[in-house]
Protein backbone atom coordinates (compact mmCIF):
# COMPACT_ATOMS: atom_id res chain seq x y z
CA UNK A 1 0.00 0.00 0.00
CA UNK A 2 2.81 2.31 0.89
CA UNK A 3 4.50 1.81 -2.13
CA UNK A 4 1.38 2.08 -4.45
CA UNK A 5 1.07 5.23 -2.61
CA UNK A 6 4.65 6.55 -3.57
CA UNK A 7 3.99 4.91 -7.70
CA UNK A 8 0.86 7.20 -7.37
CA UNK A 9 2.36 10.14 -6.01
CA UNK A 10 3.78 12.07 -9.08
CA UNK A 11 -0.32 11.86 -10.40
CA UNK A 12 -1.28 14.16 -7.51
CA UNK A 13 0.52 17.34 -8.31
CA UNK A 14 -0.82 19.36 -11.23
CA UNK A 15 2.46 20.45 -12.64
CA UNK A 16 3.25 16.66 -13.21
CA UNK A 17 0.38 15.75 -14.61
CA UNK A 18 0.68 18.85 -17.14
CA UNK A 19 4.27 17.71 -18.05
CA UNK A 20 3.30 13.97 -18.53
CA UNK A 21 0.10 15.20 -20.92
CA UNK A 22 2.13 17.79 -23.01
CA UNK A 23 5.37 15.36 -22.65
CA UNK A 24 3.15 12.72 -24.75
CA UNK A 25 1.67 15.31 -26.88
CA UNK A 26 4.96 16.21 -28.10
CA UNK A 27 6.46 13.10 -28.37
CA UNK A 28 3.53 11.53 -30.91
CA UNK A 29 3.79 14.73 -33.06
CA UNK A 30 7.68 14.64 -33.36
CA UNK A 31 7.37 10.89 -33.89
CA UNK A 32 5.14 10.52 -36.52
CA UNK A 33 7.40 13.10 -37.91
CA UNK A 34 10.45 11.33 -37.56
CA UNK A 35 8.98 8.43 -39.75
CA UNK A 36 8.54 10.94 -42.60
CA UNK A 37 12.22 12.37 -42.12
CA UNK A 38 13.94 8.85 -41.81
CA UNK A 39 12.28 8.18 -44.93
CA UNK A 40 13.07 10.97 -46.61
CA UNK A 41 16.76 10.91 -45.51
CA UNK A 42 16.43 14.27 -44.23
CA UNK A 43 17.45 13.09 -40.39
CA UNK A 44 19.65 16.27 -39.91
CA UNK A 45 17.60 18.69 -40.96
CA UNK A 46 15.96 18.21 -37.10
CA UNK A 47 19.18 19.38 -35.43
CA UNK A 48 19.49 22.22 -37.74
CA UNK A 49 16.09 23.58 -37.41
CA UNK A 50 16.47 23.22 -33.71
CA UNK A 51 19.63 25.39 -33.18
CA UNK A 52 18.69 27.61 -35.88
CA UNK A 53 15.05 28.63 -34.41
CA UNK A 54 17.32 29.82 -30.97
CA UNK A 55 17.93 33.43 -32.76
CA UNK A 56 14.23 33.80 -33.54
CA UNK A 57 13.31 33.31 -29.79
CA UNK A 58 15.97 35.65 -28.52
CA UNK A 59 14.54 37.91 -30.92
CA UNK A 60 11.10 37.84 -30.27
CA UNK A 61 11.56 37.81 -26.41
CA UNK A 62 13.80 41.55 -26.90
CA UNK A 63 10.42 42.82 -29.10
CA UNK A 64 7.81 41.18 -26.88
CA UNK A 65 6.28 38.86 -29.64
CA UNK A 66 5.49 35.30 -29.70
CA UNK A 67 8.02 32.90 -29.28
CA UNK A 68 6.20 30.46 -31.29
CA UNK A 69 6.10 33.04 -34.35
CA UNK A 70 9.92 34.44 -33.84
CA UNK A 71 11.05 30.52 -33.91
CA UNK A 72 8.63 30.01 -36.66
CA UNK A 73 10.45 32.54 -38.79
CA UNK A 74 13.77 31.66 -38.00
CA UNK A 75 13.21 27.81 -38.99
CA UNK A 76 11.79 28.84 -42.10
CA UNK A 77 14.28 31.44 -42.88
CA UNK A 78 17.69 28.84 -42.38
CA UNK A 79 15.86 25.92 -44.27
CA UNK A 80 15.70 28.37 -47.28
CA UNK A 81 19.70 29.40 -45.98
CA UNK A 82 20.51 25.75 -46.48
CA UNK A 83 18.40 25.51 -49.57
CA UNK A 84 19.62 28.65 -51.23
CA UNK A 85 23.28 28.14 -50.27
CA UNK A 86 23.30 23.99 -51.41
CA UNK A 87 21.81 25.54 -54.96
CA UNK A 88 24.84 27.62 -55.63
CA UNK A 89 28.44 26.15 -54.28
CA UNK A 90 30.04 22.82 -54.64
CA UNK A 91 29.52 21.74 -51.37
CA UNK A 92 27.92 18.70 -49.70
CA UNK A 93 24.25 19.66 -48.21
CA UNK A 94 26.00 18.27 -44.57
CA UNK A 95 28.44 20.48 -44.90
CA UNK A 96 25.85 23.36 -45.63
CA UNK A 97 23.46 22.57 -43.07
CA UNK A 98 26.18 22.67 -40.33
CA UNK A 99 27.50 26.42 -41.76
CA UNK A 100 23.79 28.09 -41.40
CA UNK A 101 22.83 26.19 -38.38
CA UNK A 102 25.57 26.86 -36.23
CA UNK A 103 25.79 30.68 -37.72
CA UNK A 104 21.95 30.74 -36.76
CA UNK A 105 23.07 29.43 -33.33
CA UNK A 106 25.80 32.01 -32.86
CA UNK A 107 23.77 34.73 -33.96
CA UNK A 108 21.27 34.02 -31.25
CA UNK A 109 24.19 33.36 -28.73
CA UNK A 110 25.29 37.25 -29.30
CA UNK A 111 21.91 38.42 -29.51
CA UNK A 112 21.07 36.87 -26.14
CA UNK A 113 24.86 38.04 -24.82
CA UNK A 114 23.70 41.84 -25.76
CA UNK A 115 20.59 41.45 -24.28
CA UNK A 116 20.89 39.43 -20.81
CA UNK A 117 17.67 39.66 -18.76
CA UNK A 118 15.62 38.23 -22.13
CA UNK A 119 15.21 34.05 -21.95
CA UNK A 120 17.01 31.57 -20.12
CA UNK A 121 19.27 30.05 -22.32
CA UNK A 122 19.82 26.75 -19.89
CA UNK A 123 15.70 26.54 -20.34
CA UNK A 124 16.18 26.63 -24.49
CA UNK A 125 18.97 24.40 -24.35
CA UNK A 126 18.01 22.02 -21.92
CA UNK A 127 13.99 22.64 -21.66
CA UNK A 128 11.91 22.74 -18.76
CA UNK A 129 9.16 20.16 -18.82
CA UNK A 130 8.29 20.00 -15.25
CA UNK A 131 8.22 23.95 -15.10
CA UNK A 132 6.01 24.71 -17.84
CA UNK A 133 4.04 27.33 -17.88
CA UNK A 134 0.16 26.72 -18.14
CA UNK A 135 0.23 29.20 -21.48
CA UNK A 136 2.93 27.46 -22.90
CA UNK A 137 1.27 24.09 -22.43
CA UNK A 138 -2.14 25.11 -23.81
CA UNK A 139 -0.01 26.43 -26.85
CA UNK A 140 2.28 22.84 -26.87
CA UNK A 141 -1.09 21.02 -26.76
CA UNK A 142 -2.56 23.44 -29.84
CA UNK A 143 0.60 23.43 -32.19
CA UNK A 144 0.62 19.60 -31.45
CA UNK A 145 -2.84 18.53 -32.43
CA UNK A 146 -2.85 20.84 -35.36
CA UNK A 147 0.62 19.38 -36.51
CA UNK A 148 -0.88 16.16 -36.32
CA UNK A 149 -4.41 16.84 -37.64
CA UNK A 150 -2.45 18.02 -41.11
CA UNK A 151 -0.22 14.82 -41.29
CA UNK A 152 -3.47 12.94 -40.61
CA UNK A 153 -5.19 14.57 -43.35
CA UNK A 154 -2.27 14.89 -45.88
CA UNK A 155 -0.07 11.13 -44.94
CA UNK A 156 -0.95 9.76 -48.42
CA UNK A 157 0.62 12.78 -50.17
CA UNK A 158 3.30 13.27 -47.55
CA UNK A 159 4.55 9.42 -47.81
CA UNK A 160 4.49 9.52 -52.10
CA UNK A 161 6.54 12.79 -51.55
CA UNK A 162 8.99 11.21 -49.27
CA UNK A 163 9.42 7.58 -51.27
CA UNK A 164 8.97 9.33 -54.73
CA UNK A 165 9.04 13.02 -55.43
CA UNK A 166 8.84 12.63 -59.24
CA UNK A 167 6.31 9.89 -59.09
CA UNK A 168 4.14 12.37 -56.60
CA UNK A 169 4.35 15.36 -59.30
CA UNK A 170 3.70 12.95 -62.01
CA UNK A 171 0.18 11.99 -59.94
CA UNK A 172 -0.38 15.75 -59.93
CA UNK A 173 0.64 16.14 -56.57
CA UNK A 174 2.30 19.60 -55.80
CA UNK A 175 5.00 18.76 -54.28
CA UNK A 176 6.71 22.00 -53.69
CA UNK A 177 3.82 22.99 -51.67
CA UNK A 178 3.86 19.45 -49.91
CA UNK A 179 7.89 20.46 -49.25
CA UNK A 180 7.25 24.18 -47.70
CA UNK A 181 4.17 22.79 -45.84
CA UNK A 182 6.57 19.62 -44.48
CA UNK A 183 8.97 22.27 -43.36
CA UNK A 184 5.99 25.02 -41.65
CA UNK A 185 4.70 21.37 -39.56
CA UNK A 186 8.76 20.43 -38.82
CA UNK A 187 9.39 23.97 -37.44
CA UNK A 188 6.39 24.19 -35.30
CA UNK A 189 6.95 20.55 -33.90
CA UNK A 190 10.45 21.31 -33.19
CA UNK A 191 9.55 24.79 -30.98
CA UNK A 192 6.94 22.59 -29.31
CA UNK A 193 9.35 20.68 -28.30
CA UNK A 194 11.73 22.84 -27.65
CA UNK A 195 9.76 23.52 -24.04
CA UNK A 196 9.76 20.02 -23.68
CA UNK A 197 13.11 18.58 -24.04
CA UNK A 198 15.69 21.62 -24.91
CA UNK A 199 17.52 22.27 -28.39
CA UNK A 200 20.48 19.98 -27.65
CA UNK A 201 17.78 16.90 -27.33
CA UNK A 202 14.90 17.58 -30.04
CA UNK A 203 16.87 16.23 -32.69
CA UNK A 204 16.81 12.61 -30.80
CA UNK A 205 12.90 12.83 -31.02
CA UNK A 206 12.80 13.80 -34.65
CA UNK A 207 15.17 10.73 -35.57
CA UNK A 208 14.78 8.24 -32.96
CA UNK A 209 11.08 6.75 -32.76
CA UNK A 210 10.85 7.03 -36.45
CA UNK A 211 14.61 5.32 -36.79
CA UNK A 212 13.43 2.51 -34.26
CA UNK A 213 9.62 1.47 -35.84
CA UNK A 214 11.95 1.16 -39.55
CA UNK A 215 13.73 -1.59 -38.13
CA UNK A 216 10.66 -3.16 -36.77
CA UNK A 217 8.21 -2.80 -39.84
CA UNK A 218 7.96 -2.71 -43.46
CA UNK A 219 4.89 -0.98 -44.10
CA UNK A 220 4.73 2.97 -43.14
CA UNK A 221 0.99 3.14 -41.85
CA UNK A 222 2.67 0.47 -38.83
CA UNK A 223 5.72 2.67 -38.87
CA UNK A 224 3.35 5.60 -37.87
CA UNK A 225 1.98 3.96 -35.19
CA UNK A 226 4.71 2.30 -33.59
CA UNK A 227 6.99 5.55 -33.56
CA UNK A 228 3.69 7.44 -32.35
CA UNK A 229 3.42 4.92 -29.38
CA UNK A 230 7.14 4.80 -28.48
CA UNK A 231 7.67 8.49 -28.77
CA UNK A 232 3.98 9.42 -26.22
CA UNK A 233 4.92 6.64 -23.94
CA UNK A 234 8.83 7.75 -23.84
CA UNK A 235 7.53 11.26 -22.86
CA UNK A 236 4.96 10.59 -20.49
CA UNK A 237 7.09 7.95 -18.51
CA UNK A 238 10.15 9.85 -18.68
CA UNK A 239 8.41 13.04 -16.97
CA UNK A 240 7.10 10.34 -14.83
CA UNK A 241 10.80 8.84 -13.93
CA UNK A 242 12.46 12.14 -13.54
CA UNK A 243 10.30 12.78 -10.46
CA UNK A 244 11.77 10.06 -8.61
CA UNK A 245 15.16 10.44 -10.32
CA UNK A 246 15.50 14.22 -9.94
CA UNK A 247 17.07 14.01 -13.34
CA UNK A 248 16.98 16.20 -16.30
CA UNK A 249 13.68 15.17 -17.70
CA UNK A 250 14.79 15.82 -21.26
CA UNK A 251 17.44 13.26 -20.76
CA UNK A 252 15.69 10.64 -19.33
CA UNK A 253 13.79 10.91 -22.12
CA UNK A 254 15.84 10.72 -25.09
CA UNK A 255 17.45 8.12 -23.01
CA UNK A 256 14.59 6.02 -23.01
CA UNK A 257 13.93 6.36 -26.66
CA UNK A 258 18.04 5.40 -27.20
CA UNK A 259 17.59 2.20 -25.67
CA UNK A 260 14.17 1.43 -27.11
CA UNK A 261 16.37 1.63 -30.39
CA UNK A 262 19.21 -0.71 -28.91
CA UNK A 263 16.94 -2.85 -28.33
CA UNK A 264 14.91 -2.89 -31.81
CA UNK A 265 18.42 -3.13 -33.04
CA UNK A 266 19.12 -6.49 -31.55
CA UNK A 267 15.43 -8.34 -31.40
CA UNK A 268 13.64 -6.58 -34.38
CA UNK A 269 11.83 -9.74 -35.91
CA UNK A 270 13.35 -9.17 -39.46
CA UNK A 271 15.76 -6.74 -39.10
CA UNK A 272 17.56 -7.07 -35.75
CA UNK A 273 20.90 -8.48 -35.61
CA UNK A 274 20.29 -11.42 -33.65
CA UNK A 275 17.08 -12.62 -36.48
CA UNK A 276 19.89 -12.07 -39.08
CA UNK A 277 22.56 -13.81 -37.67
CA UNK A 278 20.04 -16.59 -37.33
CA UNK A 279 18.55 -16.74 -40.93
CA UNK A 280 22.58 -16.31 -42.17
CA UNK A 281 23.05 -19.65 -40.10
CA UNK A 282 19.40 -21.40 -41.42
CA UNK A 283 20.67 -20.52 -45.14
CA UNK A 284 24.17 -21.97 -44.28
CA UNK A 285 22.51 -25.25 -43.01
CA UNK A 286 20.32 -25.44 -45.54
CA UNK A 287 23.30 -25.76 -48.02
CA UNK A 288 25.28 -27.45 -46.22
CA UNK B 1 46.35 75.46 -50.46
CA UNK B 2 45.71 72.13 -50.83
CA UNK B 3 44.26 69.42 -48.15
CA UNK B 4 47.05 66.99 -48.48
CA UNK B 5 49.32 66.87 -48.10
CA UNK B 6 49.98 70.18 -47.38
CA UNK B 7 47.51 71.12 -45.27
CA UNK B 8 49.37 70.82 -41.01
CA UNK B 9 45.98 70.24 -40.42
CA UNK B 10 45.08 67.48 -41.99
CA UNK B 11 48.22 65.50 -41.10
CA UNK B 12 47.59 66.70 -36.98
CA UNK B 13 44.10 64.69 -37.94
CA UNK B 14 45.63 61.96 -39.28
CA UNK B 15 47.98 60.89 -36.82
CA UNK B 16 45.26 61.69 -33.80
CA UNK B 17 43.28 59.13 -36.02
CA UNK B 18 45.99 56.69 -36.20
CA UNK B 19 46.56 57.22 -32.51
CA UNK B 20 42.84 55.87 -31.86
CA UNK B 21 43.24 52.80 -34.22
CA UNK B 22 46.50 51.81 -32.27
CA UNK B 23 44.66 52.40 -29.13
CA UNK B 24 42.04 50.53 -29.97
CA UNK B 25 43.82 47.47 -30.80
CA UNK B 26 46.53 47.74 -27.84
CA UNK B 27 44.51 48.51 -24.90
CA UNK B 28 43.07 44.73 -24.83
CA UNK B 29 45.92 43.67 -25.03
CA UNK B 30 47.15 45.11 -21.32
CA UNK B 31 45.01 42.69 -19.52
CA UNK B 32 46.25 39.19 -19.21
CA UNK B 33 42.99 37.64 -19.94
CA UNK B 34 42.43 38.60 -23.37
CA UNK B 35 46.69 37.91 -24.13
CA UNK B 36 45.47 34.57 -22.90
CA UNK B 37 41.79 33.86 -25.20
CA UNK B 38 43.69 35.40 -27.96
CA UNK B 39 46.91 33.01 -27.56
CA UNK B 40 44.62 29.73 -26.71
CA UNK B 41 41.87 30.46 -29.13
CA UNK B 42 44.26 31.56 -32.53
CA UNK B 43 45.68 28.16 -31.61
CA UNK B 44 42.86 25.65 -31.00
CA UNK B 45 41.23 27.71 -34.28
CA UNK B 46 44.20 26.60 -36.15
CA UNK B 47 43.67 23.45 -35.58
CA UNK B 48 40.25 23.06 -35.78
CA UNK B 49 40.73 25.02 -39.34
CA UNK B 50 43.26 22.26 -40.58
CA UNK B 51 40.96 19.66 -39.44
CA UNK B 52 37.89 20.77 -41.36
CA UNK B 53 40.00 20.92 -44.41
CA UNK B 54 40.66 16.84 -44.08
CA UNK B 55 36.79 16.76 -42.94
CA UNK B 56 35.16 18.75 -45.97
CA UNK B 57 36.90 16.35 -48.56
CA UNK B 58 36.33 12.78 -46.56
CA UNK B 59 32.82 14.35 -46.69
CA UNK B 60 32.37 14.10 -42.92
CA UNK B 61 30.95 17.11 -42.01
CA UNK B 62 28.89 16.06 -39.38
CA UNK B 63 31.40 13.54 -37.17
CA UNK B 64 31.87 16.78 -35.38
CA UNK B 65 28.48 17.43 -34.17
CA UNK B 66 28.63 13.60 -33.47
CA UNK B 67 31.95 13.51 -30.95
CA UNK B 68 31.24 17.14 -29.30
CA UNK B 69 27.99 16.26 -28.01
CA UNK B 70 29.29 12.94 -27.39
CA UNK B 71 32.19 14.27 -24.70
CA UNK B 72 29.53 15.35 -21.97
CA UNK B 73 29.15 11.63 -20.11
CA UNK B 74 32.75 11.40 -20.42
CA UNK B 75 33.36 15.35 -18.69
CA UNK B 76 30.44 13.83 -15.99
CA UNK B 77 32.27 10.39 -15.08
CA UNK B 78 35.71 11.70 -14.64
CA UNK B 79 34.80 14.48 -12.52
CA UNK B 80 32.98 12.03 -10.64
CA UNK B 81 36.15 9.70 -10.54
CA UNK B 82 38.64 11.67 -10.05
CA UNK B 83 40.13 11.34 -13.68
CA UNK B 84 41.47 14.54 -15.72
CA UNK B 85 38.40 15.90 -17.40
CA UNK B 86 40.05 16.43 -20.55
CA UNK B 87 40.90 12.38 -20.56
CA UNK B 88 37.11 11.44 -19.82
CA UNK B 89 36.10 13.38 -22.50
CA UNK B 90 38.24 12.40 -25.16
CA UNK B 91 37.42 8.62 -24.69
CA UNK B 92 33.56 9.16 -24.55
CA UNK B 93 33.83 11.80 -27.78
CA UNK B 94 35.90 8.38 -29.25
CA UNK B 95 33.41 5.83 -27.83
CA UNK B 96 30.34 7.68 -29.45
CA UNK B 97 32.21 7.96 -32.68
CA UNK B 98 32.95 4.32 -33.14
CA UNK B 99 29.82 3.24 -31.48
CA UNK B 100 28.11 5.20 -34.87
CA UNK B 101 30.46 3.01 -37.08
CA UNK B 102 29.44 -0.33 -35.15
CA UNK B 103 25.55 0.40 -35.41
CA UNK B 104 25.56 1.62 -39.42
CA UNK B 105 27.24 -1.64 -39.86
CA UNK B 106 24.55 -3.69 -38.14
CA UNK B 107 21.30 -2.11 -39.34
CA UNK B 108 19.90 -0.79 -42.14
CA UNK B 109 19.57 2.29 -40.69
CA UNK B 110 20.75 5.43 -42.94
CA UNK B 111 24.30 6.72 -41.22
CA UNK B 112 23.02 10.68 -40.68
CA UNK B 113 20.16 8.92 -38.95
CA UNK B 114 22.80 6.75 -37.08
CA UNK B 115 24.41 9.81 -36.01
CA UNK B 116 21.56 11.44 -34.86
CA UNK B 117 20.59 8.51 -32.85
CA UNK B 118 23.93 7.97 -30.62
CA UNK B 119 24.96 11.21 -30.22
CA UNK B 120 21.88 12.61 -28.83
CA UNK B 121 22.12 9.50 -26.36
CA UNK B 122 25.45 9.86 -25.23
CA UNK B 123 24.38 13.64 -24.65
CA UNK B 124 21.34 12.45 -22.66
CA UNK B 125 23.29 9.99 -20.26
CA UNK B 126 25.10 13.16 -19.84
CA UNK B 127 22.92 15.47 -19.06
CA UNK B 128 21.41 12.68 -16.54
CA UNK B 129 24.68 12.57 -14.90
CA UNK B 130 25.48 16.20 -14.56
CA UNK B 131 22.03 16.67 -12.78
CA UNK B 132 22.71 13.94 -10.32
CA UNK B 133 26.73 14.02 -9.96
CA UNK B 134 27.32 17.47 -7.03
CA UNK B 135 29.99 18.97 -8.89
CA UNK B 136 31.78 22.37 -9.93
CA UNK B 137 30.80 21.27 -13.62
CA UNK B 138 29.09 24.39 -15.40
CA UNK B 139 26.88 22.89 -18.18
CA UNK B 140 26.90 26.76 -19.72
CA UNK B 141 30.70 26.97 -20.29
CA UNK B 142 30.85 23.28 -21.25
CA UNK B 143 28.06 23.80 -24.04
CA UNK B 144 29.52 27.66 -24.87
CA UNK B 145 32.91 27.43 -23.80
CA UNK B 146 34.69 30.76 -22.13
CA UNK B 147 37.87 31.61 -23.95
CA UNK B 148 37.86 34.55 -21.88
CA UNK B 149 37.89 32.52 -18.62
CA UNK B 150 40.85 30.36 -19.58
CA UNK B 151 42.82 30.13 -16.64
CA UNK B 152 47.21 29.43 -17.28
CA UNK B 153 47.21 25.89 -15.85
CA UNK B 154 44.36 25.00 -18.92
CA UNK B 155 46.16 27.48 -21.56
CA UNK B 156 49.37 25.88 -21.10
CA UNK B 157 47.54 22.38 -21.31
CA UNK B 158 45.67 23.56 -24.30
CA UNK B 159 48.44 24.74 -26.19
CA UNK B 160 50.10 20.95 -25.73
CA UNK B 161 47.34 19.45 -26.92
CA UNK B 162 46.76 21.68 -30.08
CA UNK B 163 50.63 21.41 -30.51
CA UNK B 164 50.61 18.02 -30.54
CA UNK B 165 47.66 18.04 -32.97
CA UNK B 166 49.59 20.03 -35.51
CA UNK B 167 52.51 18.07 -35.33
CA UNK B 168 50.81 14.98 -36.26
CA UNK B 169 48.71 16.46 -39.24
CA UNK B 170 51.96 17.73 -40.87
CA UNK B 171 54.41 14.64 -40.23
CA UNK B 172 51.20 12.21 -41.34
CA UNK B 173 49.95 15.12 -43.84
CA UNK B 174 50.36 12.95 -46.64
CA UNK B 175 48.65 10.01 -45.79
CA UNK B 176 46.02 11.23 -44.30
CA UNK B 177 45.44 13.52 -47.79
CA UNK B 178 45.18 10.11 -49.01
CA UNK B 179 42.98 8.65 -47.21
CA UNK B 180 40.43 11.42 -47.29
CA UNK B 181 40.89 11.56 -50.87
CA UNK B 182 40.65 8.11 -52.15
CA UNK B 183 40.88 5.80 -49.34
CA UNK B 184 41.30 2.52 -52.01
CA UNK B 185 44.20 3.96 -53.96
CA UNK B 186 45.94 4.38 -49.97
CA UNK B 187 45.16 1.06 -49.41
CA UNK B 188 46.57 0.05 -52.62
CA UNK B 189 49.91 1.21 -52.11
CA UNK B 190 50.04 0.04 -48.78
CA UNK B 191 48.61 2.07 -46.18
CA UNK B 192 46.78 1.26 -43.34
CA UNK B 193 43.39 2.92 -44.13
CA UNK B 194 41.89 1.94 -40.75
CA UNK B 195 44.76 2.59 -38.33
CA UNK B 196 44.98 6.13 -40.61
CA UNK B 197 41.18 6.27 -39.70
CA UNK B 198 41.29 5.50 -36.21
CA UNK B 199 44.63 8.07 -36.22
CA UNK B 200 42.15 10.89 -37.54
CA UNK B 201 39.21 10.41 -35.23
CA UNK B 202 41.62 10.38 -32.44
CA UNK B 203 43.25 13.54 -33.15
CA UNK B 204 39.12 14.84 -34.51
CA UNK B 205 38.19 14.14 -30.93
CA UNK B 206 41.22 15.81 -29.21
CA UNK B 207 40.61 18.98 -30.80
CA UNK B 208 36.78 18.87 -29.69
CA UNK B 209 38.34 18.61 -26.30
CA UNK B 210 40.34 21.04 -26.22
CA UNK B 211 37.80 23.31 -28.18
CA UNK B 212 35.60 22.25 -25.34
CA UNK B 213 37.35 25.43 -23.15
CA UNK B 214 37.45 28.02 -25.93
CA UNK B 215 34.01 27.91 -28.01
CA UNK B 216 32.18 25.15 -26.55
CA UNK B 217 30.91 21.68 -28.05
CA UNK B 218 28.29 23.25 -29.75
CA UNK B 219 30.10 25.98 -31.78
CA UNK B 220 33.04 23.90 -32.41
CA UNK B 221 30.95 22.42 -35.04
CA UNK B 222 31.19 25.64 -36.80
CA UNK B 223 34.77 25.77 -36.10
CA UNK B 224 35.07 21.91 -37.58
CA UNK B 225 33.40 23.23 -40.54
CA UNK B 226 33.82 26.79 -42.10
CA UNK B 227 36.82 27.38 -42.62
CA UNK B 228 37.10 24.31 -44.92
CA UNK B 229 34.21 25.32 -46.75
CA UNK B 230 35.14 28.61 -47.17
CA UNK B 231 38.47 27.68 -48.76
CA UNK B 232 37.08 25.10 -50.93
CA UNK B 233 35.10 27.34 -52.49
CA UNK B 234 38.74 29.31 -53.10
CA UNK B 235 40.61 26.88 -54.40
CA UNK B 236 41.32 23.73 -55.79
CA UNK B 237 44.25 22.70 -54.26
CA UNK B 238 44.43 21.02 -50.89
CA UNK B 239 47.86 22.91 -49.86
CA UNK B 240 46.02 26.23 -50.31
CA UNK B 241 42.84 25.40 -48.67
CA UNK B 242 44.69 24.51 -45.59
CA UNK B 243 46.81 28.13 -45.39
CA UNK B 244 43.43 29.47 -46.30
CA UNK B 245 41.15 28.14 -43.56
CA UNK B 246 43.59 28.73 -41.21
CA UNK B 247 43.92 32.29 -42.29
CA UNK B 248 40.07 32.76 -42.14
CA UNK B 249 40.24 30.76 -38.68
CA UNK B 250 42.83 32.89 -37.19
CA UNK B 251 41.41 36.22 -38.50
CA UNK B 252 37.51 35.34 -37.19
CA UNK B 253 39.08 34.59 -33.29
CA UNK B 254 41.17 37.64 -33.46
CA UNK B 255 38.39 39.83 -34.22
CA UNK B 256 35.73 37.63 -32.50
CA UNK B 257 37.94 38.26 -29.48
CA UNK B 258 38.13 42.16 -29.85
CA UNK B 259 34.41 42.50 -30.65
CA UNK B 260 33.00 40.60 -27.55
CA UNK B 261 35.84 42.81 -25.30
CA UNK B 262 34.11 46.15 -27.00
CA UNK B 263 30.65 45.00 -26.58
CA UNK B 264 30.80 42.50 -23.70
CA UNK B 265 28.97 39.65 -25.92
CA UNK B 266 29.68 36.11 -26.53
CA UNK B 267 33.25 35.11 -27.93
CA UNK B 268 32.18 32.18 -29.13
CA UNK B 269 29.24 33.37 -30.98
CA UNK B 270 30.85 36.14 -32.03
CA UNK B 271 33.84 34.03 -33.75
CA UNK B 272 31.55 31.91 -35.05
CA UNK B 273 29.41 34.91 -36.94
CA UNK B 274 32.96 35.73 -38.06
CA UNK B 275 33.65 32.84 -39.64
CA UNK B 276 29.88 32.31 -41.22
CA UNK B 277 30.57 36.14 -43.14
CA UNK B 278 33.62 34.86 -44.24
CA UNK B 279 31.67 32.25 -45.79
CA UNK B 280 29.27 33.92 -47.05
CA UNK B 281 31.35 36.31 -48.68
CA UNK B 282 33.46 34.29 -50.71
CA UNK B 283 29.93 32.56 -51.46
CA UNK B 284 28.62 35.48 -53.28
CA UNK B 285 32.10 36.75 -54.64
CA UNK B 286 34.67 33.94 -54.90
CA UNK B 287 36.36 34.67 -58.36
CA UNK B 288 35.89 31.02 -59.66
CA UNK B 289 32.72 29.74 -57.94
CA UNK B 290 30.86 33.02 -56.65
CA UNK B 291 26.90 34.03 -57.17
CA UNK B 292 27.65 37.39 -57.26
CA UNK B 293 31.38 37.11 -59.90
CA UNK B 294 28.79 34.39 -61.84
CA UNK B 295 26.42 36.18 -62.56
CA UNK B 296 28.35 39.04 -63.50
CA UNK B 297 30.77 36.35 -65.73
CA UNK B 298 27.58 35.39 -67.40
CA UNK B 299 26.13 38.51 -68.35
CA UNK B 300 29.61 39.58 -69.99
CA UNK B 301 31.06 36.48 -71.33
CA UNK B 302 34.60 37.53 -72.07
Amino acid sequence: MEFWNQLIEPFQYDFMRKAMLVGAAVGLVCAVLSCFLTLKGWALLGDALSHAIVPGVVLASIFQGSFVMGAFVAGLLSTLGIGWVKSCSRLREDAVIGIVFTAFFALGLVLRSLFPSTVDLKNIMLGNLLGISDGDAVQCLVIGAVTLGIILIKWRDLRLFCFDPKHARSMGIHTTWLYWMFLALLSLATVAALQAVGACLVVAMLITPGATAYLLTDRFDRMMVLAGIQGALTCAVGAYISWFAQASAGGIIVVLQTAIFLLAMLFAPKHGILARRRMVENSLLHHA
Amino acid sequence: MGFWPGDEWSKIRFFIMLDAVIQFFSMPLEYAFIQRALVTGVLVGTVCAVLSCFLILKGWSLLGDAISHGVLPGVALAYLFGLPILFGAFVSGLLCVLGIGWVKQQTRVKEDTVIGILFTGFFAVGLILVSKIESDIHLMHILFGSLLGISAADMGQLLMIAGGILIVVLVKQRDLQLFCFDADYARSIGLSVRGLHLLFLCLLSLCIVASMKTVGIILVIAMLISPGATAYLLTDRFDRMLWLATGTAVVSTVAGVYTSFYLDASTSGLIVLFQAGFFLATLLFSPKHGWITGKFQRMNPA
